[in-house]
């Protein structure tokens, strides 16, 4: 039985309009103004029990809302979810003793107080025996190597040891289904490393599914077999990583700065001119490496004029879902 | 001068901006002020006269009202520095080309002259119904210069335990025996008036009687004596509690450049 | 029942946090106790002055503080998220709590300790020992007291800011609920006439947080402890019954500002 069922989830929200001023507060008494929102209109996907599946969209896609409808915390305007075979906001107490969550921005993890004494609170909230949790909390302390943490006031933690507490804290119940919702934000490149490295560690040896949800394409790279991507509350591409990275690696953005101007027609030939600046001394173009060898651009734009500036970079993630979508078509 | 006006105009625009919940808060003063009557119309009621210690039930009522607009309408300074100094924020207004204390009390003026406004308003309205109309018009002006010496006394001391955040962990507790010190010795709740005459004559030895006693007892009943014993009150505590101030602060400001805040 | 086990650890989480910072949580408690002592002292100044209020004396009135300090005391110490239940409402942190396999409003509750809330509740026992009325099974009732006047204004608290899932504020309303609450309990309650007793009742529960109970410390009476755990059951059941509806309507997300 999959972990996660969801057949053409849509949940749109209505919220009220509220301006300042006492003239504005009156009127939204007796006619209020409502905006709709659509946050999700018609999603689908399927996720095996033990699968590592990454959700990845820009803000505003409806990852959050998703991931709240998984868990139970806000029920959806149509469609079906089952989660380990729940229906989320109907049983939700029952399955939150299943599922671990670890929101990056919404800690869980008591502030003042040494990680361990959440751990064993945590024990209590989820009915474990004490000796259970004990020895739950020193084999967890190995695995994610806080066993020197763990008596540290939490305040006291940098950012990436108390995302390693909080990942591992999570796991306490040993849910069947882990959902992390921006664990690395504001991670270090070497912290990020360490916990991805945990969690697929855990998820292996405990079979172990992970949502993650994330803006960070390198966080699904490192931990996700499949992925969604998400946009505009739709899935705009469904499929195993090692796919995605082929289209994510083939495009690179240029960006020059000549001491002359250029003509505002700017092209290279194989790239997509993205733009020209108004003072016509940059342009800023895109190209597929598959269809384009870097070589050829780089030395057309070196000799095309006297270069004062050049930044070559991977395309930010809208691009590339832009891409995506637009291949997918 | 003028940015320190700057600092008041947007402080006061702050309040402002939001109408309705200027008002909601405001509508505590009115619960008071319904509760107090209700007190000492059954007080004076039994003790049988019109007048007590030299005031009416409505002269006590209107002194209540200017207390009550005095003690909520006062910004909470205290809280304010004391969380300034204890998250390190206070360093941003550091940098800045004003001094500290001036920025501090323009923008607490800018924020709490509304709030008195609407407290004074409201509570007011309630007033009159209840136990008649304002003092005479005459009184106003010899209030409002004790008030704003009440204000500033409160300004200082405010401040000073705000910057106890250097030495305290907590500040709360100072905050909270300061108010009710007011309460007490500065007759906010009962007008000195009403104290046996030993505890007048202790009260009006301390600051607290003329950041409280002072203003509210001019509005009701003047007399030329018991001003310039006001005035001459606060100048004196003024002087020393604003010494004091200055003090702290430069010894705080030294504490921080040594340790890096 | 099985909560038990976990409020207990709970409890004794709280507890730990707020010792955490041994200087402040001792000066707040003796902080609170000079507090609230300071303030009585005008009610001394008060009746020293005109010795009664149609009945009502000094007496009285160290009952009402014993019992009202002690209450709001241990509401602080036990489910001091109940002074804050709006703000978290608004914030969209009961996701935390809703994540979790237990019930969510006593979750809430009790996921923070008050530390001046020891000292309130010290010295309502200090006041009741001070009253001239102090006897064994005085105390006996002071504690039942206490703990039915707890419930009661923890459960007002919780339905004034049940307000927030449909309202969207916090703040505002909470301070005058509270500040209502105890200003009342505190008055003397033979000031008021008919009408403002009945809203003292049902409206803004104040006179079951002091007039009541503190009768009840003086002399026990079956009526006046069945009046007591009627209201107590009354309110209880308003309170949960009004949260699960905001609840609902938080997980439909119409409640507060989502972020998508």
């Amino acid at each position: 039985m999959p972990a996660i069922q969801v057949t053409n989830l849509q949940k749109t929200f209505r919220t009220k309009h509220k301006a300042a001023g006492l003239g504005a507060s009156f009127r939204s008494l007796f006619k209020p103004q409502y905006s709709t929102v659509e946050a999700v209109r018609g999603l689908s996907f399927e996720m095996d029990s033990g699968e590592l599946l990454g959700f990845i969209g820009p803000n505003g896609a409806g990852k959050s809302t998703t991931i709240k409808i998984l868990t139970g915390i806000l029920f959806p305007s149509a469609g079906e979810v089952k989660v380990l075979g729940y229906v989320p906001w109907k049983q939700r107490r029952q399955l939150a003793y299943h599922i671990g969550t670890v929101f990056g921005q919404r800690p869980q993890l008591w502030y003042h107080l040494p990680a361990i004494d959440t751990f064993t609170l945590f024990g209590k909230i989820y009915e474990l025996d004490d000796r259970e949790t004990k020895k739950r909390i020193a084999f967890l302390a190995e695995s994610f190597e806080i066993g020197d943490l763990l008596e540290t006031p939490v305040r006291k933690l940098s950012l990436g040891q108390r995302m390693r507490c909080e990942v591992a804290a999570s796991l306490l119940h040993k849910p069947k289904l882990l959902l992390l919702d921006e664990p690395s934000i504001g991670l270090d490149v070497v912290a990020k490393q360490h916990i991805r490295d945990a969690i697929r560690e855990m998820a292996r040896q405990e079979n172990v599914g992970v949502l993650l949800t994330s803006h960070d394409a390198s966080d699904l790279e490192a931990l996700c077999k499949r992925v969604i991507i998400i946009n505009h509350g739709q899935i705009v591409y469904q499929d195993k990583v090692s796919v995605l990275k082929r289209a994510f690696l083939t495009s690179k953005l240029v960006e020059v700065r000549y001491a002359q101007q250029v003509s505002p027609g700017f092209h290279v030939e194989g790239t997509e001119t993205l733009k020209v600046s108004k003072d016509r001394y940059g342009v800023k173009l895109r190209f597929d490496t598959r269809q384009t060898p870097v070589e050829k651009v780089m030395t057309y734009l070196s000799t095309a004029g006297t270069l004062l500036d050049i930044t070559v970079s991977d395309p930010p993630l809208e691009d590339i879902i832009r891409l995506i979508y637009g291949s997918a078509a | 001068m003028k940015k320190y006006f700057g600092i008041f105009k947007i402080n006061l625009l702050n309040s402002l901006a939001y109408p309705a919940e200027l008002v909601t808060r405001s509508l505590m003063i009115v619960l008071f002020m319904w509760i107090f009557y209700q007190l000492w119309r059954v007080t004076f009621a039994a003790s049988g006269a019109d007048v007590i210690n030299g005031l009416t039930l409505r002269d006590t009522m209107w002194y209540l009202l200017l207390a009550e607009t005095l003690e909520l309408g006062r910004p909470r300074l205290a809280r304010v520095i004391s969380q300034q100094v204890k998250d390190g924020s206070i360093a941003y207004l550091l940098n800045k080309p004003y001094d500290f204390l001036l920025y501090q009390l323009s923008s607490g003026l800018g924020e709490s002259l509304p709030r008195m406004g609407m407290l004074f308003v409201l509570g007011g309205a309630l007033v009159w119904a209840m136990a008649g109309p304002p003092p005479a018009l005459v009184n106003w002006p010899l209030a409002l210069l004790a008030l704003a010496g009440a204000w500033l006394l409160h300004f200082c001391a405010n401040a000073l335990i705000g910057l106890s955040a250097f030495a305290v962990e907590e500040v709360a507790p100072f905050e909270w025996i300061y108010q009710k010190f007011v309460f007490i010795l500065g007759g906010m709740l009962i007008p000195l008036d009403f104290y046996p005459a030993w505890l007048q004559a202790v009260a009006k030895s301390l600051p607290f009687a003329y950041m409280m006693y002072g203003p509210c007892r001019l509005f009701v009943r003047p007399d030329m004596q018991i001003f310039v014993q006001i005035i001459l009150g606060q100048v004196f505590w003024l002087m020393v509690s604003g010494g004091i101030l200055i003090l702290a602060f430069s010894r705080g400001m030294r504490r921080l450049a040594i340790n890096g805040g | 029942m099985k909560e038990l086990k976990f409020l207990t650890a709970l409890w004794k989480t709280n507890l730990a946090s707020a010792m955490e910072y041994r200087v402040a949580f001792i000066s707040q408690t003796i902080g609170m106790i000079l507090n609230d002592g300071v303030y009585f002292l005008v009610w001394i100044i008060f009746f020293d002055r005109f010795k009664d209020i149609r009945g009502w004396q000094l007496t009285d009135m160290f009952l009402v503080f014993g019992v009202s300090a002690s209450a709001f005391g241990l509401a602080g110490i036990l489910f001091g998220n109940a002074f804050n239940l709006g703000e978290i409402i608004v914030n969209g942190r009961l996701d935390y709590y809703l994540s979790l396999p237990r019930p969510t409003l006593l979750h809430v509750l009790t996921s923070r300790a008050v530390p001046s809330g020891f000292g309130d509740f010290l010295y309502g026992f200090v006041s009741y020992l001070a009253s001239g009325q102090f006897s064994i099974d005085g105390l006996g009732r002071f504690v039942l007291a206490v703990i039915l006047a707890t419930v009661i204004f923890i459960t007002f608290l919780v339905i004034v800011q049940s307000l927030a899932f449909w309202l969207g504020t916090g703040g505002t309303f909470t301070g005058i609920a509270i500040n209502a609450m105890v200003t009342f309990a505190l008055y003397p309650i033979t000031l008021f006439n008919n009408t403002a007793k009945l809203v003292l009742f049902i409206l803004v529960p104040a006179a079951f947080m002091g007039a009541v109970p503190a009768g009840f410390v003086r002399s026990f009476s079956w009526s006046t402890l069945g009046l007591m755990s009627l209201a107590a059951a009354g309110f209880l059941s308003l309170a949960v019954l009004l949260f699960r509806l905001g609840l609902r309507r938080y997980e439909s997300g119409s409640a507060i500002q989502v972020e998508v």
